[in-house]
């Protein structure tokens, strides 16, 4: 409503002369540039490249673990755009809007270009001898066990190198770290099935209860859980499959589900324990040691403790019963407390009722070459080395795909610990806020230059090797791979092994080429193989098939009581894990953080998702910029309302507030990281994410929230477009 | 008022008449000169001698022989460096020449050779050789530099390329408007498309 003078009328017809100025200035034979651009032709180059045809060339994604194939459209030299390899089982052909901002990465105009040492408060750059030489001295000069090693989830080649360049230091500290992996769920596997990730076939069954897992947003491989989904959903014979997500924030996954249930935080466990005990009433068998273990979760109990109504735990119950194969997954927010561990356990033991084990929780296969096969990460490395770190144990301190000063809980103290290790070099392609503390920052190539090979944990079937390769030149002549430095450090300890590879792209060909039997090149040439194997961007492996077993008992599972009310901290805090920012790591790609959080519609910051309920009793409003405190510190951020959580909980996203790593990172939204309290898993010893209690309060200041969704919010604009109804009005057990 | 109003419709049909008279005959596609500057080029490459003709010492080779990108894409790309060579390691006779030297010199540091555009559209306009290349020489089995020259006037005649042509908006449409034989046996003719979004994408 511009009421002013100035109206709409005049502004049209200012921008109409503006236009025309444009216009006229603008056209006309001048524009025809002759003699001032170059037009640079190849010097050689092969048949199949002609100028502005794209070709394809196929490699793998880095942007997060899941190893999905990709194919990169490449013209005049330069990538331009991602797509999925159709060869790769993992994604056949589909990518996220993660995997597409790779590019992002890649042409990020705040990657480091060369070495830098650092010089009291700056970075001084230096050549790579230079560097290379520095690591050799200070490695050389401290004991073998003082050397720690920080990485990332690792796989393929560049871990069989690190093992052999920690080998030949003589040191085993390598600590493998992942802020958000599922690290409690893979012990409680280990144990239930013996296996730690077994596969998961969404498409067999025909009911789905996800506690929590968020399969199609962040969890594990969403590309490939998407599209069993989708099959789950719409099966080539056959009925329809239900899905119900209990969790207490809704994920992208809940927001799809046919019902979505809101649980108390925590309680996850006893209501699996509820559902045991009504199946077994219902007839179901059941083991009579389970029986007896679970006899005292009555359905008005378990009603009172999870607040999930006794209506819908019956219905809950009759549809396991009346459809099987179905499947129970266990999330994040299942593994994210003290009691983790007897939560997925819990989970695990409905599973094994239901006879899911062997249906539709499937044993993996093995990997055939052990020492190239992933290393998965967990919270508990980074608390070991933090530990080692205060104590003094570590002098030289290697950092490589993690970020652990980002990542860890202010109550840590680790970039304090960080300050007593005396020389730090990181591995990175941001000064990231790690980067930024060390004292050697030695500059990666991006994953669309780099070679590498990668072992997914997560495959549908079978076992592969999927193989990186450069996509274009590098931009930056600075930069150097991983698998290069790792050759360059080995040469330094082991010159007779390594002297024959002149760089990591020679040892990875040599290297693939002398197992090509296994990778079923046996009759092929080396070149045929190694051509063949590049051009299909993923390498079949026979793995021997590992047994599944249902070992998941009731014996010792207590599952604890709800929470106590704390009058205090009297909300609990999730941390959320979005498709797109995950734990952080690409919080640099503008594409990210300009697409809108699927929930919420919110761009380029963080909030605080609260209910209504909450938020009236508080006195919130939408916008309002609160302070949300736990015990381990208080952070600063807009409010959301949104009725797709538990009134007891609010949820930050994880991923923003970065204090470093570059221009699009930097300063946008809050590291909710930093206010987790040091709780931790009683059984795997791992950070439990979501156990933080919290207090919020109104900080004074009121903003417009920056979101797709139109200033009314999620209520259509007052339109009644969509009808919405509430979820215990929709009669799921029709479906039934 | 009224008056100037009917005789300014009046004088438009008439013009409108008598284009559309004129448009029905097949006419030759002629191209309005309108020399462009000189650009000086990292090497003074002679398409006289490589185009040119056998009577006044050219080679006669076929413009697609060089610019081989330009009937497969929308670029006519320059040709990779190898291609010169190719043909230049056996021809010793040339060898000792300033220009060859220095197409060498490029050739062993590997390095590409820095051309100056000469016919550069400015970015807002899409232009498609594959299109024109494959109508022209292809359909209607125009001789190679007849095609090429209703853009790029006679390159066999220069040493470095000069543009002759205006490449205005205007004068693309000159010609577009004009019926041309489908292909080269069909009576059947058409012309070139008008609508904006053909170039402007």
């Amino acid at each position: 409503m511009i009421e002013n003078s100035f109206n709409r009328r005049g502004f049209l017809k200012v921008l109409g002369w503006g236009g025309a100025t444009v216009a006229l200035s603008g056209c006309g034979n001048t524009s025809v540039e002759d003699g001032k651009e170059f037009v640079t032709s190849y010097v050689q180059t092969a048949d199949y490249i002609i100028p502005s045809i794209g070709t394809y060339f196929n490699s793998t994604c880095a942007q997060c673990n899941a190893g999905c194939g990709i194919m990169g459209r490449v013209r005049e030299g330069r990538v331009l755009k991602l797509e999925g390899n159709p060869k790769s089982p993992i994604n056949n052909g589909k990518m996220c809007g993660l995997g597409q901002a790779g590019v992002q990465a890649h042409y990020n105009p705040d990657r480091i270009r060369e070495p830098l040492l650092r010089t009291g408060d700056k970075g001084e750059a230096i050549t790579w001898e230079k560097a290379l030489a520095l690591i050799n001295e200070k490695v050389g000069g401290v004991k073998a066990e003082n050397v720690a090693f920080l990485t990332g989830g690792v796989s393929g080649h560049v871990k069989a190198l690190l093992k052999n360049y920690l080998d030949a230091l003589g040191s085993g500290h390598h600590y493998v770290y992942e802020a958000v992996a599922p690290s409690i769920m893979r012990a409680a596997n280990k144990k239930a099935y013996g296996v730690e990730m077994p596969r998961l076939h969404l498409d067999k069954a025909k009911v789905i209860v996800s506690f929590g897992a968020d399969f199609l947003g962040a969890w594990i491989s969403p590309v490939h859980f998407s599209q069993q989904y989708a099959r789950f959903r719409k099966a080539d014979k056959g009925e329809r499959g239900v899905l119900v997500q209990v969790e207490s924030k809704m994920t992208l996954t809940g927001a799809n589900a046919d019902r979505w249930l809101a649980i108390r935080p925590g309680t996850e466990g006893i209501l699996a324990l509820g559902l045991i005990n009504a199946l077994a009433a219902a007839g179901v068998s059941v083991p009579g040691d389970v029986v007896g273990a679970v006899k005292e979760y009555t359905v008005d109990r378990v009603s009172k403790d999870t607040g999930v109504s006794a209506e819908h735990i019956g219905k809950l119950a009759a549809l396991l019963k009346e459809r099987s194969p179905s499947l129970i997954i266990a999330g994040s927010a299942v593994e994210g407390y003290a009691h983790g561990s007897q939560n997925a356990t819990a989970i695990a033991l409905l599973n094994q009722v239901l006879g899911n084990v062997g249906k539709t929780v499937e044993a993996p296969s093995s990997v055939p070459f052990p020492q190239m096969a992933p290393t998965a990460g967990n919270r508990f490395a980074l608390q070991a080395l933090n530990d080692n770190m205060a104590q003094d144990k570590v002098k030289v301190l290697f950092s490589y795909g993690a970020n652990p000063v980002f990542t860890a809980p202010a109550s840590m103290k680790l970039k304090e610990n960080l300050k007593k290790v005396p020389f730090k070099v990181v591995f990175a392609h941001y000064m990231d806020e790690t980067a930024v503390e060390a004292d050697l920052v030695l500059p990666l190539n991006s994953a669309l230059e780099d070679w590498a090979t990668a072992m997914p944990e997560y495959i549908a079937e079978g076992a592969q090797l999927s193989i990186q390769q450069p996509l274009m030149e590098k931009l930056y002549p600075g930069t150097l791979g991983m698998g290069d430095i790792l050759l360059a450090l080995l040469k330094q300890r082991r010159p007779e092994e390594y002297k024959g590879y002149e760089d990591f792209y020679s040892y990875l060909r040599s290297a693939m080429v002398s197992i090509k039997g296994a990778l079923g090149g046996a009759n092929e040439d080396d070149d045929t193989f190694w051509d063949t194997a590049l051009s299909r961007g993923v390498v079949k492996l026979v793995g021997a098939p590992v047994n599944i077993s249902s070992n998941a008992s009731a014996k010792g599972l207590v599952v604890p009581a709800p929470f106590v009310e704390d009058s205090a901290y009297p909300l609990h805090l999730i941390p959320a894990v979005s498709a797109s920012m995950r734990d952080g790591r690409n919080a640099n790609e503008p594409w990210l953080q300009e697409s809108p959080d699927p929930l919420t519609t919110i761009v380029w910051d963080s909030w605080v998702e609260m209910h209504p309920k909450t938020a009236a009793k508080l006195g919130i409003v939408e916008g309002d910029i609160v302070e949300v405190a736990s015990r381990s510190g208080a952070i600063k951020a807009q409010v959301y309302v949104f009725t797709g959580i538990h009134p007891d909980v609010i949820s930050m996203p994880l991923g923003y507030g970065h204090e470093a790593m570059g221009r699009y990172a930097k300063g946008v939204g809050v590291n909710a990281f930093k206010i987790l309290d040091p709780i931790f898993d009683k059984e795997t010893g791992e950070l439990a994410m979501h156990e933080t209690r919290v207090k919020v309060s109104k900080a004074g200041q009121r903003v417009v929230i920056v979101k797709d969704e139109g200033p009314a919010g999620g209520n259509q604009m007052g339109r009644k477009i969509a009808v919405r109804m509430s979820s215990s009005k929709v009669n799921l057990s029709e479906e039934v | 008022m009224y008056c100037f109003l009917r005789l300014s419709v009046l004088l438009v049909g008439l013009i409108v008449s008598a284009g559309s008279y004129a448009v029905n005959a097949v006419q030759p596609l002629t191209t309005a000169d309108d020399l462009g500057p000189k650009v000086e080029q990292p090497i003074e490459f002679p398409h006289d001698r490589h185009a040119g003709d056998a009577a006044k010492g050219g080679m006669q080779i076929n413009c697609m022989y060089c610019h081989t990108y330009a009937r497969r894409s929308i670029v006519a790309g320059i040709p990779p460096l190898q291609k010169c060579i190719g043909c230049h390691q056996s021809i010793e006779s040339v060898r000792e020449t300033p220009r060859i030297k220095k197409l060498f010199e490029y050739w062993e540091a590997k390095k590409a050779v820095p051309w100056k555009k000469v016919h550069d559209l400015p970015d807002f306009v899409r232009f498609n050789h594959e299109r024109h290349i494959q109508r022209f020489v292809f359909a209607q089995n125009k001789p190679v530099q007849e095609a090429c020259g209703y853009c790029h006037g006679d390159v066999k005649t220069m040493t470095v390329a000069r543009r002759q042509k205006p490449l205005s908006m205007g004068w693309c449409v000159s010609c577009h408007q004009k019926d041309h034989p489908v292909d080269a046996t069909s009576t059947k003719t058409t012309h070139g498309p008008n609508d904006c979004w053909q170039c402007h994408k």
